[in-house]
C-alpha cells in the first residue's frame, strides 16, 4: 500500500470549553478524490483550515505526505494547494500579477508554469484584466490556478463550484478528475450539493457535530453493481426467524422495526433470498428494491440538521 | 534570504498596485508645492537682504528680536554675520529643503495609513488565507511587512526631499552651499546644511518609526486597520499634551511621550527636567520592540478563523 498524500491523526479542535472537531482518524490516498459534506457547522470549515495550518490543532495531528503540518510546517504545506472559503484574490491587480505574486512565495515556479496554469482554467483571454472585474466563476478558476501553481500533490478545495453555472461545473468536476486519475493528485473537495460530490468523489466522509459518521465509497461506473437496500414486509412474528435465515446463509444483518426487515444486498443475491424466503415458509406480504441515492443515505446519518 | 527578499518584493508590488498608495504620494507633492507657494507669497517669511543695507536690517531684526526674548539666539548669528560681513542668503532651495523637516508629519501619517493597512486588509480582503498557507512562516510574513513599510517611509522620504529641493529650486533658486550658522554652547559655529538634515530629519523619523511600528501592532494583533490607524494619529498628534498633567509624577518619564521628542535635548527645552539622551533613546527602543514582539507573537500565534 502506498503512503497515505494525508493523514489525520485523532484531530481535534477545542475553542474554549467548546469541542469543534471531535476526533477525526482518516487517511487521503494519492490519486483520490475525496469529499467533506456535512450540514452548516459540522466542522469542515475547521477541519480544513487546520490541515492547511490556519488554525492550531488543540490535539492529534495533521500529516502530509508523511510530514507533520505542526512540527514540519514549510515541508508538509508545500504540497498543498488550496482555496479556503471563498476564492478570495488581489482585486486591484490582474490575475496575472495575482499568480505572479503567489508564484514567488514558493522556490522553482517559471513564468511558463504561470502560462500553463492560465491555460489549464481556461483564462488565458481575460487573464491581464483586474481581478475585480472578474465573474465569481472567473474568480473560482483563478482560485484553482493559484493552487495548482507548484503542482501539489493535495489539492483542498471549498465549495470548489460555488458560482459556476452548469459548463463550468462540468468543466471543473472533469478537471478535479483528470487531476486525480492522470497526475494522482488527491483532491479533497467540501460541498453541500450532495449529487455534485456524488459526480466528482471517489469517497465521501460524512461530518456532524465534528465527528466523522460515515465513509461512504461511491462508485462511479455504471457496470458496477449497484449496492441495493431491500425492504420486506412481514409480520413481526416472522421477524426473528428471517433474521436469523439472513445472518446464517447469507452473511446479512438486517434491521427489524415495526412490520418491516431492512438490509442491503446485491442485486444478484435477491432472487436466491426470496426463494428462501420461501422455502422457510416466512409470510411475505412484499419485497421493495430501493436503490440509495446519497442523498438518502446523508439524510439518514445526519438525521436532523441540528446544529449543537 | 531570497526567499525574504521575495516577500518583499510581493509587500512592494501589492502596495504600489494600489491606487491609494499613489494618491497618497501625490498628497505629499501637493503639500510641498504649496507650503512653497505659502512661503513665497506670504510676508514676513522671505525677508529680501538688499545689498546696501543688510546690515541696518539685521539690526532691526534684533532689536524686535530683543523686545520679546533678550536670549534668542538669532540675536547671536545676526551679530555673528555683522562681524563676519556674511550677508544672510535669505530663502534658498537648501534652505527650503531643510524646512522640509516639518513635513515629516506628513510623512508619518501616511506610513502610519500604510502600517495600519498592511496587515488588516489581507484580513479584510480574505487574501490572508492564501498568503498563510505557502512554505513561508508567519513569522518572515510579518518581517517582510514591516520592511515594507520602512521601504515605503524611505520612498516617501526620498520623494519628499526631491520634490523639496525641485520646488526651492523654482521658488527660491539655488543660492549659496546650504551651509548655516547655529549656536552651539554659546558660541556661533558653521554647520553644513546635510548635518542638519541628517540632524533634524533623523530626530523626527524617530517619531515616524515608533508610530509605524505601533501602527503595525495594532494592525497584526486587532486586524483592524481602521482602529490601527486611528489610534497611532490620535497619540502621535495628542500624546505629548498629557506631559503637563504627569510631568510631577514619579513615572512620568517613563512614558514614551515623554521621551519621545528628541528635539528637546537639542533645543535644551526638556519635557521633565531629569531626562537625559541616553534615557531617552534606551525607553523608546524598549517601547519599540515591545510593539514589535506583541505584534509578532499575535500575528504569529493567533488563528485564522472565518469571519
Amino acid at each position: 500500500m502506498t503512503e497515505p498524500a494525508m493523514q489525520l491523526i485523532g484531530l481535534k479542535k477545542q475553542i474554549g470549553s467548546k469541542l469543534i472537531v471531535k476526533g477525526l482518524d482518516f487517511d487521503i490516498q494519492p490519486g483520490e478524490v475525496f469529499g467533506f459534506l456535512g450540514p452548516n457547522g459540522a466542522g469542515k470549515t475547521t477541519t480544513i483550515r487546520m490541515m492547511v495550518g490556519l488554525i492550531r490543532i488543540s490535539e492529534g495531528d495533521v500529516r502530509i505526505q508523511g510530514k507533520s503540518i505542526k512540527t514540519d510546517y514549510k515541508e508538509a504545506i508545500r504540497h498543498v494547494g488550496a482555496i479556503v472559503e471563498n476564492p478570495e484574490l488581489y482585486g486591484f491587480m490582474s490575475g496575472y500579477k495575482n499568480l505572479l505574486v503567489f508564484s514567488r512565495m514558493i522556490p522553482g515556479i517559471s513564468k511558463e508554469r504561470i502560462d500553463e496554469v492560465v491555460k489549464l482554467v481556461g483564462l488565458e483571454k481575460r487573464i491581464h484584466q483586474k481581478v475585480k472585474r472578474y465573474s465569481l466563476g472567473m474568480r473560482q478558476r483563478l482560485g484553482i490556478a493559484q493552487a495548482l501553481l507548484h503542482n501539489p500533490s493535495i489539492l483542498i478545495l471549498d465549495e470548489p463550484t460555488n458560482g459556476l453555472d452548469p459548463s463550468g461545473i462540468r468543466e471543473i468536476r472533469q478537471y478535479i478528475r483528470r487531476l486525480a486519475e492522470q497526475e494522482n493528485v488527491a483532491v479533497i473537495v467540501s460541498s453541500h450539493l450532495l449529487s455534485e460530490m456524488e459526480l466528482m468523489c471517489d469517497r465521501i466522509g460524512i461530518l456532524k457535530n465534528g465527528e466523522l459518521i460515515s465513509i461512504q465509497q461511491i462508485q462511479n461506473t455504471e457496470e458496477d453493481t449497484p449496492a441495493e437496500v431491500v425492504q420486506i414486509d412481514c409480520p413481526a412474528a416472522y421477524h426473528e426467524k428471517a433474521q436469523r435465515l439472513l445472518q446464517e446463509e447469507f452473511g446479512i444483518i438486517a434491521m427489524a422495526s415495526s412490520e418491516k426487515l431492512t438490509f442491503p444486498i446485491t442485486r444478484e443475491e435477491i432472487p436466491s433470498i426470496i426463494k428462501a424466503l420461501a422455502v422457510a415458509n416466512i409470510e411475505l406480504y412484499g419485497f421493495a428494491v430501493e436503490r440509495k441515492t446519497l442523498e438518502d443515505k446523508f439524510l439518514h446519518v445526519i438525521g436532523e440538521n441540528v446544529i449543537e | 534570504m531570497s526567499n525574504f527578499f521575495q516577500l518583499v518584493r510581493n509587500e512592494q508590488t501589492k502596495l504600489y498596485s494600489q491606487l491609494a498608495t499613489w494618491i497618497m504620494l501625490g498628497i505629499l507633492i501637493v503639500v510641498v508645492l504649496g507650503f512653497a507657494i505659502l512661503m513665497r507669497t506670504a510676508d514676513g517669511f522671505v525677508s529680501d537682504y538688499d545689498d546696501a543695507t543688510w546690515k541696518q536690517q539685521l539690526q532691526e531684526e534684533n532689536e524686535s528680536l530683543a523686545e520679546f526674548d533678550p536670549a534668542d539666539s538669532n540675536i547671536l548669528i545676526n551679530n555673528y554675520r555683522i562681524e563676519n560681513d556674511l550677508k544672510p542668503e535669505g530663502m534658498t532651495a537648501w534652505e527650503f529643503l531643510y524646512q522640509g523637516n516639518y513635513m515629516t508629519s506628513v510623512l508619518s501619517l501616511l506610513t502610519i495609513i500604510v502600517a495600519g493597512g498592511i496587515i488588516a486588509n489581507e484580513y479584510r480582503w480574505g487574501t490572508i488565507k492564501l498568503l498563510l498557507i505557502r512554505p513561508a512562516t508567519r513569522t518572515k510574513i510579518f518581517f517582510a511587512k514591516y520592511t515594507s513599510v520602512l521601504l515605503f517611509a524611505l520612498t516617501a522620504l526620498i520623494v519628499l526631499f526631491i520634490f523639496s529641493w525641485l520646488f526651492g529650486m523654482l521658488f527660491f533658486g539655488l543660492g549659496g552651499d546650504g551651509s548655516m550658522l547655529q549656536v552651539k554652547d554659546g558660541e556661533v559655529v558653521e554647520i553644513s546644511v546635510w548635518t542638519r538634515i541628517a540632524q533634524d530629519y533623523g530626530l523626527q523619523l524617530v517619531k515616524l518609526v515608533v508610530w509605524a511600528t505601533f501602527a503595525f501592532m495594532i494592525s497584526a494583533a486587532l486586524r483592524n486597520g481602521a482602529l490601527a490607524i486611528g489610534t497611532s494619529i490620535f497619540l502621535m498628534f495628542a500624546g505629548t499634551t498629557v506631559i503637563p498633567f504627569i510631568y510631577d509624577k514619579p513615572f512620568a518619564k517613563y512614558v514614551l511621550f515623554s521621551n519621545l521628542d528628541l528635539t528637546q535635548f537639542t533645543t535644551g527645552m526638556k519635557l521633565i527636567d531629569d531626562l537625559t539622551l541616553t534615557f531617552a533613546v534606551v525607553t523608546i527602543i524598549v517601547y519599540y520592540l515591545i510593539f514589535l514582539v506583541v505584534g509578532w507573537v499575535l500575528f504569529a500565534k493567533r488563528d485564522v478563523a472565518g469571519h
